[in-house]
């Protein structure tokens, strides 16, 4: 069943443009440019209930755009789009009671209240029945580990503890899909790590749709099962990490360390040779040949120790945005 | 709650609001010295349509006004009206009546002293279906107003900023506490046909005196209407315009 459908979404902005200092500004107040920009051109997208998906792409790539129009804060310019069934842009009620959308940016809660107020605040707003707003709640404090800070004032907390808060506010009406915006954004080691976790958590059981957009690809690699990468408001890549890993067309790296003489010209023939010296060799081959020569390896070298590696999301996907750019 | 929680805000307010309304009230007095009626006005009949325009302009101010005309030129500008955006409410009636402090209510009360001041003063035929009918176009003047405050926030869509509109609008409202037999030609068609401020005190005042005609009171709810139909097409079409702002 699909969560999201979108075919062929278009956004475009405007705004003046304003040349710097005070000769700019008298211009631009009078004879100031129009200009258009299309954020998004051509987006069509289908996510099935229960599918994570990572929304990825480089700044100012139409990422944030196209979740604002799914979660009906932006209307489209033209093109079509259906959430839950709903049209976003009429947000509905039942729309809305079924969605959440969070970003790293914003801050939501009451900032001289404590975070119980705010959660009390939501209940109230999602009539939600108080039975299934203190399960909710019991359990997503837990998950969240913000038990100890229900009662402090909102501005006295740390950057982690309020997205923490904030999420937990976030899902307490149990959406069905649940728009994440960076949220891991400006967050140190740990706290990403405890969002991730929380997160990843949320989207067991098939139950919830989850879109989520980061720069952070610790977030994209432990929580998305797949990827939708968007460069200059157009989708470039839609499809699993394996996928990804495979279009990319990236060479593995073997390193081998040998515990006994060997030969090179039996080596050449397996790969590309890009270090080596007595006792190790690092060896660049084709992905789909990776297992049998590292087999190879072992059954004809005298080898100590074998590693293999590949290129890292974080590469591939950065190669995709150059490709694109071209 | 905020303002209680500065007491000598609070009451410095409260003293602010009684010395507005005993200049006004003082300024009357010294008019009338030289004339015995403005218009068909009397004296204790200015003074009646003063304190219904100062309980209408009260009742704006407190609620949507600062709602709409200020917060929401901000939200639009930071992008913060996302977050609105995205709850199961009515977006027009949160972002109407997000901040309203209680504690104004009692601010009130020398708005209310005064009218019960003029009302005893005043020899005229009190009726309850007058009365009624007096409630009933005070609601109207504030639906009217609201109307106009909503297509100057909406404005904001598109210009991102309506301050100066907001602040233009704020001075002309003040008209509305004068009888508007002052003006004659352009300016009267202007402010009974075009920008209605007759809605606003003079109409509810007459209806109290028993000098309004029930075509006029009819006049004043079909006006309302239209000004809120626009106002509230208006906003639809600058929901659709809203741009957000970079995250």
């Amino acid at each position: 069943m699909n969560a999201i459908l979108t075919t062929d979404l278009f956004k475009t902005y405007w705004f003046y443009e304003k040349e710097a200092g005070l000769s700019g500004s008298l211009k631009a107040l009078f004879r100031g440019k129009k200009v258009f920009v299309e954020a998004i051109r051509g987006i069509s997208l289908d996510i099935e209930v229960g599918e994570v998906v990572g929304f990825i792409g480089p700044n100012g790539a139409g990422k944030t755009t196209t979740l604002k129009i799914l979660s009906g804060i932006l209307y489209p310019t033209r093109g079509h789009v259906e959430v839950l069934g709903f049209s976003p842009f009429k947000r509905d009620k039942a729309f809305l009671k079924n969605i959440t959308f969070l970003t790293g940016q914003r801050n939501r809660l009451f900032w001289d209240l404590p975070a119980e107020e705010y959660f009390e605040f939501c209940r109230v707003v999602y009539e939600i029945p108080k039975d299934v707003y203190q399960k909710n709640l019991m359990d997503l404090v837990e998950l969240a580990a913000i038990g100890d800070i229900l009662k402090v004032p909102q501005r006295k907390l740390s950057f982690g503890q309020r997205k923490r808060c904030e999420l937990v506010a976030a899902l307490l009406h149990d959406p069905k899909i649940i728009f994440l915006d960076e949220p891991t954004n400006a967050m140190d080691l740990v706290n990403a790590r405890k969002l991730r976790g929380f997160i990843k958590e949320q989207g067991r059981g098939g139950k919830r749709t989850i879109i989520l957009t980061s720069h952070n690809m610790s977030d994209i690699e432990d929580v998305c099962e797949r990827i939708v990468i968007i460069n200059r408001g157009k989708i470039v890549f839609d499809g699993g990490v394996d996928a990804l890993h495979r279009i990319a067309g990236f060479w593995k790296r073997i390193r081998v360390a040998f515990d006994g003489p060997w030969n090179i010209d039996d080596v050449q023939k397996l790969g590309r040779i890009k270090e080596m010296n007595d006792q190790q060799l690092i060896l660049e081959v084709e992905p789909d040949k990776t297992a049998s020569v590292a087999s190879h390896l072992f059954d004809a070298f005298p080898v100590k120790d074998i590693s293999i590696t590949g290129p890292g999301l974080e590469k591939i996907i950065e190669s995709i945005y150059l490709q694109d750019s071209d | 709650m905020r303002q209680m929680a500065y007491r000598p805000q609070f009451f410095m307010m409260i003293v602010g609001k009684i010395v507005r309304i005993g200049l006004l009230f003082f300024f009357f007095q010294a008019v009338f010295l030289k004339v015995d009626r403005i218009g068909h006005w009397t004296y204790y009949e200015v003074l009646l349509l003063f304190a219904t325009f100062h309980i209408v302009d009260y009742l704006m101010s407190v609620t949507f006004h600062r709602n709409l005309a200020f917060h929401l030129p901000q939200l639009i500008q930071t992008g913060e009206l996302d977050t609105r955006m995205i709850m199961p409410l009515n977006l027009l009636f949160l972002l109407s009546f997000e901040m309203i402090d209680f504690i104004d209510l009692l601010s009130f009360l020398p708005s209310l002293g005064f009218l019960a001041y003029v009302l005893c003063r005043l020899q005229f035929a009190f009726s309850w279906i007058h009365a009624l009918a007096y409630v009933l176009l005070l609601v109207n003047a504030l639906l009217f107003l609201f109307g106009i405050v909503l297509i100057i926030a909406t404005i904001s869509f598109w210009t991102t900023q309506s301050f100066g509109l907001a602040r233009i609008f704020d001075n002309l409202l003040k008209i509305g506490r004068y009888p508007l037999d002052i003006f004659e030609g352009v300016l009267r068609t202007v402010f009974v046909y075009f920008l209605p401020l007759v809605l606003i005190a003079q109409i509810p005042s007459q209806v109290l005196l028993a000098t309004l005609s029930l075509k006029s009171m009819l006049y004043a709810f079909s006006i309302t209407g239209v000004f809120l139909f626009v106002a509230i097409s208006f906003w639809k079409m600058g929901l659709k315009n809203y741009l957000s702002a970079s995250t």
